[in-house]
């Protein structure tokens, strides 16, 4: 039985992000309307120009397309989330919808780090935040929630931790699947709440494909851990030593991964499989 | 202080009379200027270019070709304000074997034979150098003939190659003089200082001259003689009391200069292949360690800095891209060891890095040229594309022709978990 509801925040990085708004709605559909959301601002003088010397004047501009001109139509960028972004025959198509319908405030900032961030965070006295992209969070925000920021990662932990998890696990023989875990300072270092296997990774089409349906799985699963969490069922477990090497010096990180590499797993996606392995940290 | 205010005024005179210099030098630098201020994504780790690796590497190995001198020898560096230097003993002997490299390895037929005739013209020449007692000399051609411990093992390394491909016996008798004048220069503690060492104190960096011995030990008919063998063993059991846990090595010490990457991929070398040669796997991970280091920095911050302070805090912000095609060599040998894709990953990204930083047009002794800092003016060899950092770019991208060829060749089961 459910005591009183969680008080969940959602942290995104945009009023746009399809994986913001599929969660919130997923959370709400539970029965855990967020008490509130904080997104980064869609566009602002100082990210601009960060992208401008990262990524040129073109780059920029692509990205401030991408901020500004969210798509429009029936289409989503992510088929696999339509399920989930669709509520009484309405797409959402930015959390102010999602917002609206469920009845809970957002605030949009620069950094979620910053004090007055922190400060808004702390007014709505959440359980637990919901971690759906952004800037890397800091230990001042990550204390605000009783319970921790939980984060859904598109790879198995401890295994792959870090970027391109999806492309690394299938060129390293894990199965592509999703970890919950609360964040805590390092990268993908949080205690794990539970792991999941993709089912049926052969059918996917592409990379791009499984990423897609490895981010719907996890929106899914987030509800299945927070359900668990809220009766008591579920509790954290530490993430064990890195698997390299005993006295290695090396750990478990990967990063961005090359698209030379890409399309090796990409290759081995379509060509061949990883044996699954049943891989759970609470049973 | 003098000496530096000399050698700028040396250059300037350079360019006063050959004025006509003066354009190319202002293109790069108004070029580097644009680009590091409103473009920097080409510095990036995740930057890609569509550069092929084989164009790249043909324009990076005629710019090693144009570079070789009427002696027979490589010139050091094309400088914007004086060009060519005079012929380099040390890189000519250690370009020898990146030549009979290329060779093997590269199709256009004018190309490899190119290639093999000025490595054997370079040899002949190094040949010419060798002083009675077996060293050779430091410095360029021309400077006063003083015995150079590092200059000889880096020629040792070209005498090794040469004598394996062409089995003159004149090229094992100047190779076996100077291993074993290397013999006769090293300290008990295994290391080299005192007048053959550079500024006379011992440098860890001359693991690079331990590798040249180990690589000779195994290389010629005298492997049942086990004195170079053990020389470059003390000197690799030296070299690793100088690591740090941080993965920041010790001992570089030059003086009046930071520690450039240069230096410490030239410890990181040396120690990986005398490693691999003695089979020492602690020296293997001792360099992991600090491969390590550098390829999260690189990752992460998404370029490698030019210099650094202990422990590898207080980076200058620049970029040597000689150091950063050695690295690339560095994570590419240890894939080949250890199966991990990650040094591939991220070797392959620097490689992107590098293919774009160099000039695709441009006069003789600018196309194709790795200068030695980018932006040009950055403190590693300002305004100068130097022959090295073309061989290390070559090494970078032969290493990486034969892993992708051989990774697209091996079926889907023969690939291995990082961990």
């Amino acid at each position: 039985m459910r005591g009183i509801a969680m008080r969940i925040v959602v942290l995104g990085s945009s009023r746009y992000s399809e994986t913001g708004c599929a969660i919130a709605a997923r959370v709400a559909e539970l029965g855990y309307a967020p008490v509130g959301a904080l997104v980064l601002r869609t566009l602002d003088s100082g990210t601009l120009l960060r992208k401008v010397g990262q990524w040129g004047v073109s780059g920029a501009a692509r990205y401030a397309r991408t901020k500004l001109a969210p798509r429009h139509g029936a289409d989503v960028s992510n088929p696999c989330l339509r399920p989930a972004l669709t509520h009484g025959g309405v797409v959402f198509r930015s959390l102010r919808q999602v917002a609206a319908r469920y009845d809970f405030p957002i605030a949009a900032c620069r950094d979620p780090n910053a004090p007055s961030s922190i400060a808004r965070l702390r007014q709505w006295s959440p359980d637990l935040m919901i971690f759906t992209g952004g800037n890397i969070l800091r230990k001042p925000l990550l204390e605000v929630p009783r319970l921790g920021v939980l984060n859904v990662h598109l790879g198995l932990l401890p295994e792959i931790r870090g970027m391109s998890s999806p492309e690394w696990s299938l060129l390293n023989n894990v199965p592509p699947g999703i970890t919950v875990h609360y964040l805590d300072a390092g990268i993908d270092t949080g205690p794990i709440l539970q792991r999941w296997e993709l089912p049926d990774v052969n059918r996917s089409e592409s990379l791009t494909d499984l990423r897609n349906r490895l981010i719907a799985f996890g929106v899914s699963k987030l509800g299945d851990v927070i359900t668990a969490l809220d009766r008591g069922t579920m509790s954290a477990m530490p993430q064990g030593a890195s698997p390299s090497a005993p006295g290695s010096s090396k750990d478990n990180q990967f990063f961005v991964m090359h698209e030379w590499l890409q399309r090796r797993a990409a290759d081995r996606l379509t060509r061949g499989r990883p044996t699954a392995v049943t891989a759970t940290v609470n049973g | 202080m003098t000496g530096r205010v000399a050698k700028a005024l040396s250059e300037a005179k350079g360019l006063l009379r050959r004025p006509q210099r003066a354009l190319p030098l202002v293109q790069k630098l108004v070029f580097d200027r644009l680009r590091i201020t409103f473009e920097r994504r080409h510095l990036y780790s995740y930057a890609t270019t569509r550069r092929s690796s084989q164009d790249a590497l043909n324009s990076a190995m005629r710019w090693i070709l144009d570079a070789e001198r009427a002696d027979g020898g490589i010139a050091a560096y094309y400088s914007l304000l004086t060009g060519y230097s005079a012929s380099y003993p040390e890189v000519t002997g250690y370009i020898v074997p990146t030549l009979y490299d290329y060779a093997r390895a590269c199709r256009p037929a004018q190309e490899v034979e190119s290639a093999v005739a000025a490595a054997d013209r370079a040899t002949r020449w190094l040949l010419s150098l060798q002083l009675p007692g077996g060293a050779f000399p430091g410095g360029l051609q021309g400077s006063p003939a003083q015995p150079s411990v590092f200059n000889t093992g880096q020629i040792l390394q070209g005498l090794v190659c040469a004598h394996r491909e062409t089995k003159r016996p004149e090229t094992l008798q100047a190779a076996l003089a100077a291993a074993d004048w290397l013999i006769e220069m090293q300290s008990p503690d295994g290391s080299w200082s005192g007048p053959g060492a550079y500024q006379g104190v011992a440098h860890t960096y001359y693991s690079m001259v331990a590798w040249a011995l180990a690589e000779f030990s195994a290389r010629t008919d005298l492997s049942a003689d086990q004195r170079y063998a053990r020389a470059a063993e003390r000197h690799l059991d030296w070299v690793l009391l100088h690591f740090r846990p941080s993965g920041w090595i010790d001992g570089i010490d030059l003086q009046g200069h930071p520690y450039y990457l240069h230096f410490i991929a030239y410890v990181l070398q040396g120690v990986l292949e005398c490693a691999v040669l003695r089979r020492r796997n602690d020296a293997i991970q001792a360099v992991e360690s600090s491969a390590w280091a550098l390829l999260r920095r690189f990752e992460t911050h998404k370029y490698l800095p030019g210099a650094y302070g202990r422990d590898f805090k207080d980076a200058r912000r620049f970029t040597c891209l000689t150091g950063n095609a050695q690295m690339s060599c560095v994570w590419l040998r240890l894939f080949q060891i250890t199966d991990d894709l990650r040094y591939l990953n991220s070797a392959l990204k620097m490689n992107e890095m590098l293919k774009q930083l160099i000039p695709a047009r441009g006069s003789r002794g600018i196309a194709g040229g790795v200068s030695g800092s980018y932006p040009v003016w950055g403190c590693y060899q300002p305004f100068r594309y130097v022959s090295w950092g073309c061989k290390f770019l070559v090494d970078a991208l032969l290493l990486e022709q034969r892993f992708t060829q051989s990774f697209e060749a091996a079926p889907c089961e023969a690939l291995r978990c990082a961990s």
